[in-house]
């Protein structure tokens, strides 16, 4: 996964975020989800209706058979095709999570043909922002949001601070896998885990390990052909 | 965690033991003798001679291999004997059974515990789907339909507390407002059921009714339960209300509720 000297890395910060860019980070994506599917589930088991594995792939399946009919728009509207395909396939708290992140991180783009990793992290924000309004969660409340908050702020500091893209990504991954990992010893405020009240505490949040995996195809689809 | 402050007539030393029961019961399955002591805020001594009186009870017991405590077999049977002696729960199986299959949605029956509902019974959506029983769970009163059905018919003092009370938000959706809610809770009132959609869970919906008493006062409430897109498209289907409302109805007639018409419609 490292790859810091890859030539990839090097187009990508030339070409920027364009229409290729978003199809393969979706397209990771839905790799990343279909390998990790018996995790998640299994991670939902223990703390929710253990569906989210299957969830969260039947959506990025889905996601991914619709990028052929939409080869060569703007990235913008890549997610937001996404978004709208995970709202509806995914089903459960992730579906609407998930759907109006990526639909408002869409819209954020707008029409550009190609946008920088600063448009980029500011598209995350907004879908950060999306989840915060539709499931009211904050930091600390065992969720995406873990996972998501602490990734958006590494890429605002690597990107300050002038990094490499291939950097940059790589970070937020990091940022976001362990964002997920601390919400082991975190005792659910919200969605059904907080149902469980002290007994939620020792498991890791299946949604924040998910988003983490989408962080991860964030970097793999900016580091890799 | 519970506070160490004495309160006359009450016994420390079974306070301080119901406090380990307590947190062995949350998250961590097994805790040493250090990890007891800090989390109480008690002796070391003095634990380890609580667990040793705990463990002779089979309340709790001792891992062979690492030496640290977990609850014992004996916390299971209290806990059932707790489910099987709820009036409310035993009169609700029939009830809960045949809702969920007529409609083939997960039904639950709740009662009214503190700021909030305690899951008593669950009986699972007919199908081959993993679920979890929630059996136990608590959930804040006013983000979930059987808390509305129930507060809606408890007397005035109890619907004012319940009001006044904190009302965290649980989802974008949950009205934390008191006016609001108040207005909610005359609506369940006039139409004999409380729809929630996504304000405890994002993606699920509640329709519930509540279970009267002989003195026409709230016994607790029966509800369907299941994904918004399913259950409320635009708004329930006629037909599901219609079925929740008549789970409440026999309910309320086997907990001895004389006007069970008061539950409307």
């Amino acid at each position: 996964m490292d790859a810091s000297s890859s030539r990839e890395a090097h187009v990508s910060r030339h070409s920027g975020f364009d229409s290729r860019l978003a199809a393969r980070w979706i397209r990771a994506c839905a790799e990343e989800v279909s390998t990790h599917r018996d995790h998640l589930t299994q991670l939902d088991a223990a703390i929710g209706d253990a569906d989210h594995g299957v969830n969260m792939d039947r959506g990025f399946s889905a996601a991914l058979s619709g990028l052929d009919a939409i080869e060569g728009v703007p990235p913008g509207q890549v997610l937001q095709q996404t978004g709208a395909t995970l709202m509806f396939r995914v089903g459960g708290a992730a579906g609407p999570l998930y759907g109006s992140a990526f639909r408002r991180a869409g819209e954020h783009l707008g029409d550009d043909a190609s946008v920088g990793l600063e448009e980029l992290l500011a598209a995350l924000r907004e879908g950060l922002a999306a989840m915060q309004s539709l499931g009211a969660a904050v930091e600390g409340d065992k969720t995406i949001i873990d996972a998501w908050l602490p990734a958006i702020g590494s890429l605002e500091r690597e990107l300050r601070a002038g990094a490499d893209p291939d950097v940059v990504v790589r970070r937020a991954r990091e940022a976001a896998e362990a964002g997920a990992t601390a919400t082991t010893a975190m005792q659910a405020r919200k969605g059904r885990a907080s149902y469980l009240g002290p007994r939620s505490v020792g498991h890791q949040d299946p949604g924040a390990t998910s988003t983490a995996l989408l962080f991860r195809a964030l970097e793999r689809a900016v580091n890799d052909p | 965690m519970v506070t160490s402050y004495q309160r006359r007539g009450t016994i420390q030393s079974v306070d301080r033991a119901a406090r380990i029961l307590k947190a062995l019961g949350s998250g961590t399955a097994r805790l040493g003798v250090t990890e007891l002591s800090e989390s109480v805020g008690l002796a070391k001594a003095t634990v380890h001679g609580l667990l040793r009186t705990l463990e002779n009870q089979e309340l709790v017991e001792q891992d062979p291999e690492t030496g640290k405590y977990r609850l014992g077999p004996a916390m299971l049977q209290l806990g059932n004997a707790f489910l099987d002696g709820h009036e409310l729960r035993a009169r609700s199986l029939l009830w809960a059974d045949s809702l969920a299959n007529r409609v083939g949605e997960s039904v639950r029956v709740g009662v009214l515990y503190g700021r909030s509902v305690l899951i008593v019974h669950h009986v699972f959506r007919p199908d081959d789907s993993v679920q979890v029983l929630e059996v136990g769970a608590t959930i804040p009163w006013h983000a979930c339909g059987l808390g509305r059905a129930a507060a809606a018919f408890s007397g005035s003092d109890r619907r004012s507390s319940l009001l006044a009370g904190p009302l965290p938000k649980l989802t974008g959706r949950t009205v934390v407002e008191p006016h609001e809610l108040s207005l909610a809770l005359d609506a369940v009132v006039s139409t004999g059921v409380a729809i929630v959609d996504q304000e405890a869970i994002l993606g699920e919906c509640e329709i519930a009714a509540a279970a009267l008493d002989h003195r026409g006062r709230t016994a607790g409430a029966i509800g369907v339960v299941g994904p918004s897109d399913r259950l409320h498209p635009a708004a329930p289907s006629q037909e599901l209300i219609t079925e929740v409302k008549e789970a409440a109805r026999g309910l309320s007639r086997e907990m001895g509720a004389a006007r069970f018409s008061a539950l409307g419609g």
